[in-house]
């Protein structure tokens, strides 16, 4: 292993690490949002809303990342929408694991007993209210560890911002293996994904565990 | 007064007619207890009134609100209805003082603080204000409901309905919740319990409504019911359930 890229690229390294954290923490909020809208559109009464849940999920889902987000880049910019890689990397992980996080959620909420619904609403509160106070808290601690998985790929999938040159850590890399050792680089990107994503994964066990605890 | 009325009500799920014809008038502070074998629409009923179940046909009247109606605000008359299910439904990830409190901060928008001191009250009146701040998990099935039955209360309704209260408890822990419920009789709430206590029907009823295949066949009082029925089906279910 030679590290002594460092002593050039450390900044870049510091930056891309940056980028990465930041883009991913922007599209991890944006995604529960997204997927929480999108899993109740999924189960509304109203048909056309579960035609809208329904297309968002087969078509962001099964697309590839990356062709979303030449769209939003390249596909934007040619009819003069020009928006920043930062933006369009957050939007594009965002409505992209949106998709999945929105089946997880949805799977979550059919999950809680249906009573549950009944004991909320027949004391009068609003369907939304119902939602927000009972249904969605209970459906969230059901649904942690695939919706972790959904975290995780979050982190990994941000490397698609290197493509449009976003200065993240796998782009932080490419500028590196022109000089240096190319093993060195990808094992140092590596162990710094890791960086991210071991506390992500402790945490999100942390959480299955203490509210497994509370019933 | 009326405070419940359904009128040539009738109820579809798809080609099963499940209620046949209802008509039904319940005057507040009334306690009416509907009796019936299984399957022959007394939860469904009760369902009903605070529009948990929509009726496909004729007139539902409860508390000047008509049920019926599409264009009725049903979470203006649920605040007006609290309701008891058979298997508590307790908000799990919430303390027993949280699932109390919640309607009356989210929809009466009363002061947090003010909600926990009525339901303290509430818990001391169904016996558990020790219990405040435990989970229902935490609880025995005849804690919970009592739990559930205070959480009803919190909105401080006109009506209260039970679905079959006592149905998912321990033979033991029966008694304690049939013992709120008397006293919530004797204080005149208005009350539609669907049960299979006939040990509390006939003391604590008002009135009886018996049902058999989405019909009401008869409607009297405890005494005429259990001492002398009408019909022929009543009798036969009466000397299966009393006799067993």
């Amino acid at each position: 292993m030679d590290f002594s890229f460092l002593e050039v690229h450390k900044e870049d390294f510091i930056d891309g690490f940056l980028t990465t954290l930041s883009v991913s923490l922007v599209a991890l909020v944006l995604s529960l949002i997204i997927g929480t809208i999108i899993a109740i559109f999924r189960i509304s009464p109203l048909a056309i809303l579960r035609a809208i849940g329904t297309a968002y999920v087969e078509f962001f889902r099964n697309t590839p990342l990356v062709i979303q987000v030449f769209f939003f880049y390249f596909g934007l910019a040619s009819i003069h929408i020009n928006l920043s890689k930062f933006f369009v990397g957050s939007l594009g992980l965002a409505i992209y694991t949106g998709s999945f996080m929105a089946e997880a959620i949805r799977a979550g909420i059919q999950a809680v007993p249906k009573g549950q619904m009944e004991a909320a609403r027949s004391s009068g509160l609003s369907y939304v209210q119902a939602m927000w106070h009972v249904i969605l808290p209970q459906a969230f601690k059901l649904i942690i560890p695939p919706l972790g998985n959904q975290f995780i790929n979050l982190v990994k999938n941000s490397s698609v911002l290197a493509i449009i040159a976003g200065t993240d850590l796998l782009y932080a890399a490419d500028v590196a293996i022109a000089n240096y050792d190319v093993t060195s680089v990808y094992v140092l990107v590596a162990l710094l994904y890791l960086v991210i994503t071991i506390p992500l994964s402790i945490g999100v066990n942390y959480l299955e565990k203490r509210w497994a605890k509370k019933g | 007064m009326t405070i419940i009325q359904f009128t040539n009500v009738n109820k579809y799920y798809g080609d099963f007619h499940v209620l046949k014809d209802i008509n039904l008038t319940i005057q507040s502070g009334e306690v009416v207890v509907i009796l019936g074998p299984s399957g022959s629409g007394k939860s469904t009923l009760l369902r009903c009134i605070n529009r948990l179940e929509d009726i496909s046909s004729g007139e539902l009247i409860v508390d000047g609100f008509k049920v019926h109606d599409k264009n009725t605000n049903i979470n203006l008359l649920r605040q007006e209805i609290g309701m008891v299910f058979q298997h508590f439904y307790l908000y799990p990830h919430k303390t027993v003082l949280e699932n109390i409190t919640l309607a009356p901060i989210k929809v009466r928008k009363m002061n947090p603080e003010e909600a926990r001191k009525g339901a303290m009250e509430l818990l001391t009146k169904v016996g558990i204000p020790e219990k405040a701040n435990a989970y229902p998990s935490q609880l025995s099935g005849g804690q919970q409901q009592r739990v559930a039955i205070a959480r009803g209360l919190a909105m401080k309704p006109k009506i209260m309905l039970f679905d079959e209260p006592t149905s998912a408890l321990d033979p033991e822990m029966i008694g304690e919740v049939l013992d709120v419920m008397r006293t919530l009789a004797k204080e005149g709430m208005t009350m539609v319990c669907v049960t299979h206590e006939m040990g509390f029907a006939r003391e604590v009823a008002d009135r009886i409504i018996f049902m058999d295949e989405g019909r009401i066949l008869e409607v009297g009082t405890p005494e005429e019911f259990f001492n002398n029925p009408k019909e022929e089906r009543t009798k036969l279910f009466l000397s299966r359930i009393l006799h067993h």
